[in-house]
């Protein structure tokens, strides 16, 4: 079963790596968005205010629990690097990086992350990669990936509800479960977002956004 | 005096009865409507906007502007693109 999830999970990085992306750390100018997920890796809470088409600044805090525990938090800048506006689909490539403290115990250190995200979206299909890079002294020091590779059922309008079905990978080199992959129904109607799934290593997966 | 406030007042009187106008924009890259409620609600702050309605389908945005009021080409380029959009062909209609 490992086997054809790793398999599974090569094509869909293939798959996302070979399109042009985008995905969504920015609103538009003067919105403020509120994320907040919990899956086997732990829990995170972001707040992005975005104040120009390219730039987003906000707080990022995430409590891990996945081999070690320990609490990170700071502030993070989200930039758009390049985007694909095209008639029928979208593309990003979008960047985060942040700076604050990690605290594992009595352990406290400066910690660092940065991220890049490509994202591809039409109306019917979304691709999605992350590699991510965390350094935090001797509490964490660590590279992950993840991608999402998904389908819209049906084609919703502005005002329904949004239904998608997806796959998403999750590769932790560092970790106990390298290769985690959990199938995601993604709901979203207006400004709020829903993302529910249960993963291979046997986690439930609850994510949310909401944007004002 | 009078012959000035009567022209005030009809002055006044037309440009309340002007008529509104709509116009219709398409728009690259929306393709998403949790992304596009930014572009809908950035139109909606405009002060001279009276309804704005988002075709995700047909890739348009459709404003109705307040009666006597419009919004120039250059101020609908300017919303669709700090919500994050590519804007493509406009049409106006009174």
């Amino acid at each position: 079963m490992k086997t054809i999830y790793r398999l599974f999970f090569c094509l869909v990085l293939t798959l996302a790596v070979a399109l042009p992306a985008q995905a969504k750390p920015l609103s538009y100018v003067g919105g403020t968005m509120v994320m907040q997920e919990n899956d086997e890796t732990g829990y995170t809470l972001s707040v992005d205010y975005t104040f120009d088409p390219h730039f987003a600044l906000g707080l990022y805090a995430k409590y891990e629990i996945n081999q070690r525990e320990f609490y990170m938090a700071g502030p993070e800048l989200n930039t758009l690097i390049k985007r694909w506006n095209l008639p029928d689909g979208q593309g990003n490539i979008f960047s985060m990086t942040g700076a604050g403290i990690a605290r594992q115990g009595s352990n406290i250190q400066p910690a660092a992350w940065a991220a890049l995200l490509a994202d591809y979206e039409t109306r019917r299909w979304f691709f999605s990669y992350e590699p991510r890079l965390v350094y935090a002294g001797d509490i964490e020091s660590s590279f992950w990936q993840r991608a999402y590779a998904g389908f819209a059922p049906y084609l919703a309008n502005y005002d329904d509800l949004n239904t998608w079905l997806l796959i998403r990978a999750d590769h932790h080199p560092a970790k106990n479960d390298h290769f985690v992959v959990t199938p995601v129904l993604r709901l979203f109607y207006k400004t709020i977002w829903l993302e529910v799934g249960y993963s291979s290593n046997q986690h439930v997966m609850v994510n949310w956004t909401v944007q004002f | 005096m009078r012959h000035i406030i009567l022209t005030v007042v009809i002055l006044a009187g037309l440009s309340a009865s002007a008529p509104a106008e709509t116009i219709t924009t398409t728009v690259n890259g929306m393709v998403c409507a949790f992304c596009a409620t930014g572009i809908e609600k950035t139109f909606r702050k405009q002060p001279e906007v009276n309804t704005v309605h988002v075709d995700l389908p047909k890739k348009r945005v459709t404003i109705t502007t307040k009666p006597g009021k419009t919004l120039s080409d250059a101020k609908i380029k300017e919303v669709v693109t700090y919500s994050g959009y590519t804007m493509g062909k406009i049409v106006r209609e009174k």
